[in-house]
């Protein structure tokens, strides 16, 4: 078959007319990534690039709008008792897996039990949970040890988050994510094939049960117009433009921000700015070495910095970053100035006489950056140099992020390092708030801030308390934040549906081409 | 034949050879003086005066950290000179060496060659790539790396000649009249292969530059925060369309230089021994 | 010519040992590890050291050697870390398209620089030698990234020629027009190595023309372009066919960065990939299957000389 097929397009190829035009039908999708994702199990993987492939698959209770409330998904509805510690979540009935089976609250309740266990943020709402348990064939019911306000967030924000899958798919699955094989979901696309190096093929369910209403950030009706989603890897930036401007593919992922104003003027090329930023941050070393628990020396670095050149070297034009303090973008919920008039005082001589009071005197500081991402390379270099200006001795290391990733969790090796984070709708996912992310940054006065924080349902009490928190980051230091930066991905204007910006990942139902 | 007789005889009559040497002398004055006449420090940041058009006072614009394009020339001139000798020390010293003793010393040879030929069976780049992880990016990394991938194909050519030597009437002579080992290797067959290791090196040193930015291009070469080339061009690769001189530069000077070594190369293989033209195939 | 080969088989057993050896310790002794790669920024300590034990991390090197060489002896090169399938078909997966970009940059290289090299070999010595000897070096010092960018630049971008990146599988929908997505990558591969073969031909043909037979000929008064196709031609030849072959095992390895820039899903790029994810078992396994790869080919070609070349006697 495979052979007259390969005969038959033999005669195509010979005409030099179809040369440039593309061999995939109008009906598919191709998306060129970054890379390959690590796998495409939500639960325990936090690849962004896991997130925008396997959300077209899997799908969890609760998900957001486009104002980032949690908005139900695969539940129907909720009650919550009057002392917040009985959470009642009723299920949709009628929703197929893709291996044809009816969802059941023992398949959620067999995933929320994994991603408890073993999930990338399942800790954080399962070290608030006494049991869960399904009482009836489409409910299931969460007992909480305390009222825990976060707990919707945490269960609608998908990544690293509670997927649902089939209850045999969870038997025996553990920190080691699922095999391909496994990859079933209720979503509207459905795992095809993983060509290694090639492309990931997600193919439309045809028995995708949609919840109703109007479409609404993730929420509301889902449509899946194309016949398939081709992720292809092309981790080079530039192959990603020119594929994208030759036709090659329809979308395109992780645009350099100084080619922003040349492809929005193109016509070819439409520009989709992400709704969330993301952030750079640099981690100080609470354990071991000079800033242990020297709060003092932190402050002085952070004061020493200026973080508006680096923004500009590493992102490029004005519109695409911005130089603020407060974790949270400006509008959103969680916004705060609080503590921020710290963030990019850019003092040099204030911090060195800052410096020699908190007692440095010149020992060396090790900063580690990974080459994988140019926006921490480049900011890091702006760092060293206005650093070394303020007479900070910075040993800058620069390693591949694998190395990175293995050095940062042994606490002898480093003194700060760079990272970056996505937008989260919730402060508590942020990593900083973990007290094992390397760093490890738990001080008492982190813990009482924290435990109240998470205690309180109140959204207003909960936002001051936050605040107060941010504060505290700003004079423990245990992360500096770098500025918000809103990428940007690019399109064919082929492309309907796509809507002016993207929430966190780009979603591709009720989209087409 | 000295070896500085060498140039000259070998460059006559060669018009393009003449001009790639001359290219090379340029760049090799570039190397040494980088530091005077570079009239930037390669390494100041200048984030007002980014992504700059060439003019003046940048010669070749300004990066995207808006530094001086033209002073990382100037300064990756240096490392160009740098990366080129030291692959060649590590390549011939190594190489050459292994080469030499294996034919000499037949039993030894029998074994040194045979780890030659696991070397030789390995992916050059792929293993290279594996060591850098491995090491971790630093310049001597970069040399050695690459010193050891050429030091392979040397092991090979200095082995053939060495034995066609060793047959010679005058080595004969002087194991007659009672020199040691030492004596006949380093004074009566070493000179003889001087002027064909010297066309092996230039060869060496111009590949040693299109592999070392072979790897800067794949993030594995020479520290990023290094002026060289290759950084260069690599870092800089998302500019093609916004701004164009920061690639045409880099890649014009590699081009010329790799070029040129090339033909300097090709001139001096013409000129020496007959017997030994057939053993340098270029690298 | 059976013993002889036998012989050669033999020899092969210890290189290939050493070769694993070494492999398998470059790969394990690269800083980072799979785990944390896989479980990303979050996962905690105790979880990485959880999912190193599942995965058979934990256990002493030279442990893990032996089991792994014991697979291999048994055909199997281990389970990719990240792909979850075996390791042989993840090779597969990427053979089709590293052979494929390498027989078509053999056909550009034979294509132009055999009549290359024959037309400055006949004319050795004129201008259109001179120049068309600078021309292949010239070629050969360009860097094949910077080559390869300009060429998408102008042939995808701006002309639409071609496509600019990426290669569907021959059985994928398209079939062999897919093979267009091929035809920039061989040519930016073929640039450097054309060279190669322009002056070998070069020169194997100035050296056959040397010799008696050739010498005979033309005294007899054959047409001087038929003694340079029928004598000289055939026997520059046998040079170049085993030049070839090694090219072409170089090539499979070498096109690394000519598959980086084209994002094309061939061996080399599935080797840097790996090794960013530290997917050890098929950086192992891509190693291992290209030395294996490369003395077969080498053996080959000393058979294939002893048949072509009377005068080579094989030992």
């Amino acid at each position: 078959m495979k052979l007259s097929r390969a005969i038959r397009s033999f005669a195509l190829a010979t005409a030099l007319t179809t040369l440039s035009t593309s061999v995939w039908a109008e009906g598919v999708l191709r998306y060129a990534t970054v890379g390959e994702p690590p796998s495409l199990d939500q639960q325990v993987i936090t690849s962004d690039l896991t997130t925008t492939i396997a959300h077209h698959i899997f799908e969890g209770l609760y998900t957001f709008d486009a104002s980032n409330a949690p908005v139900p998904l695969l539940a129907s509805g909720e009650t919550v008792s009057e002392d917040g510690k009985t959470i009642v979540i009723s299920l949709r009935q009628g929703v197929k897996f893709h291996n044809g089976e009816e969802m059941t609250s023992a398949d959620v309740l067999a995933s929320l039990k994994r991603w408890g266990e073993f999930g990338s943020r399942g800790s954080l709402l399962f070290d608030h949970v006494e049991s869960v348990e399904a009482t009836g064939d489409y409910e299931i019911t969460l007992n909480l040890k305390e009222p825990f306000g976060p707990w919707k967030n945490l269960m609608a924000f998908i990544n690293g988050g509670p997927a649902i899958y089939p209850a045999s798919v969870m038997d025996g699955a553990t920190k080691e994510p699922i095999s391909p094989d496994n990859y079933i979901g209720t979503g509207p696309y459905k795992f095809g094939s993983w060509d290694p190096n090639r492309k990931i093929e997600l193919v439309r369910f045809d028995d995708y049960v949609s919840p109703e209403g109007e479409a609404d950030g993730y929420g509301g009706k889902r449509v899946a117009e194309f016949d398939a989603l081709n992720f292809l890897p092309v981790p080079d930036a530039g192959t990603r433009i020119a594929g994208l401007r030759a036709g090659d593919y329809d979308y395109a992922e992780s645009i350099p921000g100084d080619l922003y104003a040349e492809l929005d003027a193109d016509e070819n090329v439409t520009t989709i700015l992400n709704g969330g930023p993301i952030f750079g941050l640099v981690f100080m070393n609470s354990k071991v070495g000079p800033l242990k628990e020297n709060f003092a020396l932190r402050r002085a670095i952070q004061s020493a910095l200026n973080k508006t050149p680096a923004l500009q070297v590493a992102i490029g034009p004005e519109g695409l970053w911005r130089a603020n303090g407060s974790f949270a973008p400006e509008g959103n919920v969680w916004y705060s100035e609080s503590g921020t008039e710290n963030f990019s005082a850019g003092k040099t001589e204030e911090a060195k006489s800052a410096a020699a009071e908190s007692g440095y005197n010149g020992e060396p500081i090790k900063f580690m950056v990974s080459t994988n991402y140019p926006f921490h390379y480049d900011t890091a270099i702006v760092y060293t140099k206005q650093l070394a200006q303020a007479g900070f001795n910075i040993d800058l290391q620069v390693y591949d992020w694998a190395t990175l990733i293995e050095k940062r969790a042994q606490p002898d090796q480093w003194d700060m390092f760079f990272t970056h984070h996505g937008f989260v709708p919730d402060p508590i996912l942020i990593s900083v708030m973990n007290d094992t992310y390397p760093g490890w940054w738990a001080t008492p006065e982190k813990q009482e801030l924290k435990n109240r924080f998470t205690a309180s349902s109140d959204e207003a009490e909960r936002q001051e308390i936050w605040s107060e928190i941010q504060a505290l980051i700003y004079e423990q230091v245990p992360t500096m934040k770098t500025g918000d930066v809103y990428t940007y991905n690019i399109a064919s204007p082929k492309l309907q549906g796509m809507g002016e910006a993207t929430l966190i990942w780009p979603s591709f139902w009720n989209v087409s081409k | 034949m000295s070896v500085l007789k060498l140039m000259p005889s070998a460059l006559a009559g060669r018009k393009l050879a003449t001009i790639g040497f001359l290219w090379l002398v340029l760049v090799l004055l570039a190397a040494v003086f980088a530091g005077v006449i570079a009239p930037f420090d390669p390494l100041e940041l200048d984030p007002v005066n980014r992504l700059a058009e060439p003019g003046w006072p940048h010669l070749f614009g300004t990066d995207h950290f808006g530094r001086d394009t033209f002073s990382r020339a100037l300064y990756g001139a240096r490392m160009t000179v740098i990366i080129g000798v030291g692959s060649v020390v590590v390549a011939l010293l190594s190489g050459g060496l292994i080469g030499m003793l294996s034919a000499y010393f037949t039993k030894l040879g029998h074994f040194l060659m045979r780890g030659v030929d696991v070397l030789m069976a390995f992916p050059a780049l792929l293993m290279a790539l594996v060591l850098i992880t491995l090491l971790e990016r630093s310049v001597a990394n970069t040399i050695i790396v690459i010193g050891i991938v050429y030091a392979t194909t040397t092991a090979r050519i200095l082995y053939g000649m060495t034995l066609k030597l060793k047959n010679e009437v005058f080595v004969d002579a002087a194991v007659c009249s009672g020199a040691s080992h030492r004596s006949i290797l380093f004074r009566h067959i070493l000179p003889n292969l001087i002027s064909p290791l010297l066309v092996q090196a230039s060869f060496i040193f111009a590949f040693a530059q299109l592999q070392a930015a072979a790897l800067d291009f794949l993030g594995l070469g020479l520290p990023p925060e290094v002026p060289s080339w290759g950084n260069m061009l690599s870092e800089e690769r998302i500019y093609l369309t916004r701004a164009p001189w920061l690639l045409l530069y880099p890649g014009l000077l590699i081009i010329l230089s790799v070029f040129s070594m090339n033909l300097v190369g090709d001139a001096l293989r013409d000129n020496i021994d007959p017997r030994f033209k057939d053993d340098i195939s270029g690298v | 010519m059976l013993a002889y080969t036998a012989k050669r088989l033999l020899t092969l057993i210890p290189t290939l040992l050493a070769a694993s050896a070494l492999v398998f310790l470059f790969v394990h002794l690269i800083p980072g590890d799979p785990a944390s790669i896989l479980l990303g920024d979050t996962a905690t300590a105790e979880e990485v050291a959880q999912l190193t034990r599942e995965m058979g991390l934990d256990q002493p090197l030279w442990v893990q050697y032996f089991v792994w060489l014991g697979n291999v002896l048994q055909g199997d090169l281990g389970t990719s870390v990240f792909f979850k399938t075996p390791v042989l078909s993840v090779i597969a997966a990427g053979a089709e398209t590293s052979i494929l970009l390498a027989c078509m940059t053999m056909v550009w290289i034979v294509l132009i620089g055999v009549p290359i090299g024959v037309l400055s070999a006949t004319m050795h010595g004129k201008w259109v030698d001179q120049v068309t000897s600078g021309g292949a070096m010239l070629a050969a010092s360009i860097p094949t990234f910077w080559l390869g960018l300009y060429l998408i630049f102008i042939f995808s971008v701006g002309l639409g020629w071609f496509p600019s990146s990426g290669f569907p599988s021959l059985s994928d929908d398209g079939g062999l027009a897919n093979l267009r997505y091929l035809v920039l990558p061989s040519l930016t591969l073929a640039a450097p190595n054309a060279a190669l073969i322009i002056r070998l031909v070069r020169a194997s043909m100035l050296d056959v023309a040397r010799e008696d037979h050739v010498r005979t000929a033309r005294a007899k008064g054959l047409h001087p372009a038929n003694v340079a196709i029928k004598h000289v031609f055939r026997n520059a030849l046998i040079a170049v066919a085993a030049a070839f072959g090694f090219t072409f095992a170089a090539l499979i390895s070498e096109a690394v960065v000519t598959e980086t820039v084209f994002s094309l899903p061939g061996i080399g790029r599935l080797v840097v990939q790996s090794i960013l994810r530290r997917d050890y078992p098929v950086i192992q396994g891509v190693i291992l299957v290209i030395v294996v790869l490369y003395m077969v080919i080498n053996l080959l070609v000393d058979l294939a000389y002893a048949r072509l070349d009377p005068r080579v006697s094989l030992k």
